[in-house]
C-alpha cells in the first residue's frame, strides 16, 4: 500500500515533530509513506468563513496533490473531516471533481482511525512513563466518530495510563478563526477545558488535533501550570516526545 | 421581516460584558451540568423502555417533515376541527398583528388583567409592553417568567427563562415587590420563595378576565393544542379565566394525536430529562354544556413572522424544531455568555440560526460565526436539525453578499493565494518559523503576538522550534 502523509499547515509551521511521528507510526505498519511534496492548506479557514469559491479552489489543489494513493493519511481531525465530509459537498453536482473529491474522500483517513482500523497496527514504538487525559477534539470526535481508537493505541504505549477527564468530549473552544475573532468567548470556554485537566491531574493532556492543543497549552501556560504537558497523540504512540 | 426589537448587532460588546459578570457565570457554571446531565441520564435509560435515540430521532424528525411538506394542508385540517369544537382561529403575519388580535379581544371581552403561561411568541411580539400600553395587566405565572417580569428583562434561555438569575437576586426582587425586608437566603429557602410567588400568583389566576398561553404542538385531527408543562401554571391559565387565547407558530402543526405521542417521547427528555413532564395537557376546543371547567372562549392566533418564508427554502429543516432547549444546553458559547447576549428571543445555536432568518442576516452578522463549530447541539437535537450546516449556509449568504469585513476578505485572499504557490508558501513559511522563533526568544512560547492579539489576550502561543517540517524533512532526505 502506498500512503501519503498529509502534513497539514498548522503542523509544518507549529510542531513539525507531530508530522515526524505519524511518518515513523506510517512506517511501522510496513507500507510505502510518501509526503507529496505540493501539499498546502486543505481551505477549512476560506470554508469556514463562509467563502465556498475560495474553499473549492483550494480544494482542487489538495484533491490534485493527495490523489493516486492508496490511503491518505491526516494527523489531525478536522484536515480530515474537511477532506472526507467537505470536499464532496463542494463538488457534488461537479462532473468533474466530483467523482475525484468522493475518490479521495473515500481513501482519506485520520491518523489514529488508519492506525487501528486500516492498518491494524499491533505494536507501538513510543513508551510514556506517566498518565495522560486524553482531550476528544470535536471534527473527529462528532464528525469522524474518532473515540475508541487513539485510546486503544495509547493503551498499548509501555508505562502509559490512561485518566479520563470530566466532560473529555466537550469543545476546547479553539474554532480555527473563533478563538481570534470571539477571543473572550473562546477564552472562557478554554479556561473550563483546563479545569477538567487540571482535576484529572495527569501528567499530559493528550489530543489528536494541533489547533486545539495549541489552544489548551497556551490557556494552560498562561494560568501558570507548567507542569502538565500537552501532546499530539502520534508523537506519544511514535515516542517523539523530549524527555 | 424587519429587525423588530432585535439587539443581536451587538454582540461583540454583549459578550465582552458577560464573561465578565461573575454573578452570571456562576449561574451559567451551576446549571450547565445540571441540563447536560438530567438528559445524559435520561437517554441512558431509554434502552429500558424499549427505545433507542436514534430510532426516535428518525421518527421525530419523519413526524416534523410530514407536517411541513404539507403544512398549508395540515393547519386547514387543525382550523377547520377547531373551529368545530367552538374555537376561534385567527392569523398574524408578525409581532405587531398579534398584539393588535390581542388587545382587539380583550378590549371587546372588557379584560383589564391577563395570566400567561410562557410563551415565546409573544416574546417575538413584546406582547407584554404592548398590553400595558393599552391598559391591560399582563402576569407572567411561570416562575422563571414572573421573576424577570418583575426585573424587566427578557428570557435568557427557552425553558428555563431565568436561569441568569441568581438566588440572592431573586430575593432581593421578592422583598422589593412583595412588600417585605429582605434576608439571608440560602438554596434550602427555595421552597419558601417559590410558595411565596404561588401565594402571589393565585390571586392572579383568580382575578384574570384572560389567560394567553402558547402552545407546543397543535393537532390537526382533533383540532386540539398541547400543552407541556411542569408548574401546574398553565393550567390555572387555561382553564380559570373565562377567555383563553393560544398564540403559537403556524410550524407547530402535527397531523395526527399518535404523532404528538412520538414527539413527547423526546421531547420532556430532550428538554429536562424527565420521561414526562409534570402536566401534559390537551385543550381542545371550549367548555361545553355538560363541563363544570374550563373557558367559554378560546381563540387561536396562529403565527407566521417569518416562518412561511423558510418553507421550501434551504432553511426548512429549522421549522421541525420543537422547542427543547437542547441545543443551547449542551453549547459551550451559550454556557459562556447566557442568553441575552444573542440579542433576540432565541439564544444558542437555534438562536444563531432563527435571528439571522426572521430578523435579517444583515442585522445578526456576529450569530452565525459565534460557534466553535463543535457539533455538539446538532448531536443531541431530538429532530435531527443539522444547526452548524445551517450556520454554515448563513455565512456563506454574508460572504456572498459582501457583509464580512475585508480585512478577512483580503487575508483569506492573499492565504489562498500564497498556497497555490507551494513553492513561495515553503519560503514564507520557512520565514514565518524564523520568526515565530525570534520572537519566542528562546522560551518556547510568545506572549503577545501582533497578528493575533485576541489569541494572546487569553493565552501564549506556543512555538516549537525555528524549522518547518518541510524544510526538516528536506534536509533529512538529504542526509
Amino acid at each position: 500500500m502506498r500512503i501519503a502523509l498529509y502534513v497539514t499547515c498548522l503542523v509544518d509551521l507549529m510542531r513539525p515533530s507531530v508530522a515526524f511521528a505519524a511518518l515513523r507510526l506510517l512506517e511501522a505498519t510496513g507500507n510505502d509513506v510518501v509526503v507529496p511534496p505540493a501539499q498546502t492548506c486543505c481551505g477549512q479557514p476560506a470554508w469556514s468563513s463562509g467563502n465556498r469559491p475560495l474553499a473549492a479552489t483550494l480544494a482542487q489543489k489538495a484533491i490534485a496533490d493527495l490523489e493516486g494513493y492508496d490511503a491518505v493519511v491526516v494527523p489531525s481531525g478536522s484536515c480530515a473531516e474537511q477532506i472526507v465530509k467537505v470536499y464532496p459537498q463542494l463538488f457534488a453536482d461537479d462532473p468533474v471533481w466530483g467523482p475525484r473529491a468522493r475518490a479521495l474522500a473515500g481513501c482519506t483517513h485520520e491518523l489514529t482511525a488508519f492506525l487501528a482500523e486500516v492498518a491494524g497496527l499491533e505494536a507501538v514504538p513510543g513508551e510514556f512513563a506517566g498518565s495522560v487525559t486524553y482531550h476528544d477534539s470535536c471534527k473527529g470526535l462528532r464528525g469522524l466518530g474518532i473515540k475508541a481508537q487513539p485510546r486503544a493505541l495509547l493503551a498499548r504505549v509501555k508505562g502509559l495510563s490512561l485518566q479520563e477527564m470530566g466532560e473529555c468530549e466537550e469543545c476546547c473552544g479553539f474554532g480555527g478563526a473563533f478563538a481570534e475573532n470571539y477571543a473572550d468567548i473562546s477564552a472562557r470556554i478554554v479556561d473550563r477545558k483546563c479545569d477538567s485537566i487540571a482535576a484529572a491531574g495527569a501528567d499530559a493532556v493528550v489530543g489528536g488535533d494541533l489547533g486545539c492543543l495549541l489552544n489548551i497549552e497556551g490557556r494552560l501556560r498562561r494560568r501558570g501550570d507548567e507542569k502538565t504537558r500537552v501532546l499530539h497523540v502520534a508523537e506519544v504512540l511514535a515516542g517523539e516526545v523530549k524527555a | 421581516m424587519k429587525a423588530g426589537h432585535s439587539q443581536a448587532m451587538f454582540f461583540q460588546s454583549r459578550a465582552a460584558e458577560k464573561v465578565r459578570n461573575p454573578v452570571l457565570q456562576k449561574a451559567l457554571q451551576k446549571a450547565k451540568p445540571l441540563f447536560s446531565g438530567k438528559r445524559a441520564k435520561s437517554m441512558a435509560a431509554l434502552p429500558d423502555d424499549g427505545l433507542e435515540f436514534e430510532q426516535l430521532r428518525d421518527a421525530c424528525a419523519g413526524i416534523r417533515d410530514r407536517a411541513l411538506a404539507d403544512l398549508d394542508v395540515w393547519l386547514e385540517i387543525f382550523e377547520d376541527n377547531a373551529r368545530a369544537r367552538g374555537a376561534e382561529v385567527l392569523w398574524a403575519r408578525d409581532g405587531d398583528e398579534i398584539c393588535q388580535l390581542v388587545i382587539d379581544v380583550a378590549q371587546r371581552h372588557g379584560v383589564r388583567k391577563v395570566t400567561k403561561s410562557k410563551s415565546m411568541l409573544s416574546e417575538e411580539a413584546q406582547l407584554n409592553e404592548a398590553l400595558a400600553a393599552a391598559g391591560i395587566e399582563p402576569v407572567e405565572t411561570d416562575l422563571g417568567e414572573y421573576i424577570i417580569q418583575l426585573a424587566g428583562e427578557a428570557p435568557s434561555h427557552i425553558i428555563a427563562p431565568a436561569v441568569h438569575k441568581s438566588l440572592e437576586e431573586v430575593e432581593a426582587l421578592f422583598a422589593k415587590t412583595h412588600g417585605r425586608p429582605q434576608e439571608e437566603r440560602t438554596s434550602a429557602d427555595i421552597p419558601a420563595l417559590t410558595r411565596e410567588a404561588r401565594g402571589v400568583l393565585r390571586q392572579h389566576f383568580l382575578s384574570a378576565d384572560m389567560g394567553i398561553s402558547g402552545a407546543n404542538f397543535l393537532i390537526a385531527e382533533s383540532g386540539t393544542a398541547a400543552l407541556v408543562t411542569n408548574e401546574g401554571n398553565g393550567r390555572m391559565v387555561t382553564t380559570l379565566p373565562k377567555l383563553h387565547v393560544v398564540i403559537t407558530g403556524i410550524e407547530k402543526v402535527v397531523p395526527t394525536l399518535e404523532d404528538f405521542a412520538t414527539l413527547m417521547r423526546l421531547l420532556p427528555r430532550s428538554a429536562t430529562g424527565q420521561t414526562i413532564s409534570n402536566y401534559v395537557s390537551l385543550l381542545t376546543g371550549t367548555r361545553s354544556e355538560e363541563e363544570v371547567e374550563g373557558p367559554t372562549k378560546t381563540v387561536f392566533i396562529l403565527v407566521d413572522n417569518g416562518r412561511a418564508s423558510l418553507v421550501g427554502s434551504a432553511y426548512q429543516e429549522m421549522l421541525r424544531c420543537i422547542r427543547c432547549g437542547a441545543c443551547m444546553n449542551h453549547c459551550p458559547v451559550y454556557f459562556s455568555l447566557g442568553g441575552h447576549a444573542y440579542g433576540w428571543v432565541y439564544p444558542g445555536p437555534m438562536g444563531s440560526v432563527l435571528t439571522p432568518l426572521y430578523t435579517g442576516i444583515e442585522n445578526a452578522l456576529d450569530l452565525p460565526h459565534a460557534s466553535t463549530g463543535c457539533r455538539q447541539c446538532s448531536s443531541v437535537c431530538p429532530v435531527r436539525i443539522p444547526l452548524p450546516d445551517l450556520m454554515h449556509g448563513l455565512r456563506e449568504i454574508q460572504h456572498e453578499r459582501g457583509l464580512r469585513p475585508w480585512g478577512e476578505r483580503l487575508g483569506l485572499r492573499a492565504w489562498a493565494w500564497l498556497a497555490t504557490r507551494p513553492a513561495l508558501y515553503r519560503a514564507l513559511t520557512r520565514l514565518a518559523a524564523r520568526y515565530l522563533n525570534w520572537l519566542a526568544d528562546g522560551s518556547g512560547r510568545i506572549r503577545i503576538f501582533g497578528f493575533a492579539p485576541g489569541w494572546t489576550a487569553a493565552r501564549d502561543l506556543p512555538v516549537a522550534g525555528n524549522r518547518t517540517f518541510f524544510e526538516q524533512y528536506a534536509a533529512r532526505k538529504r542526509d
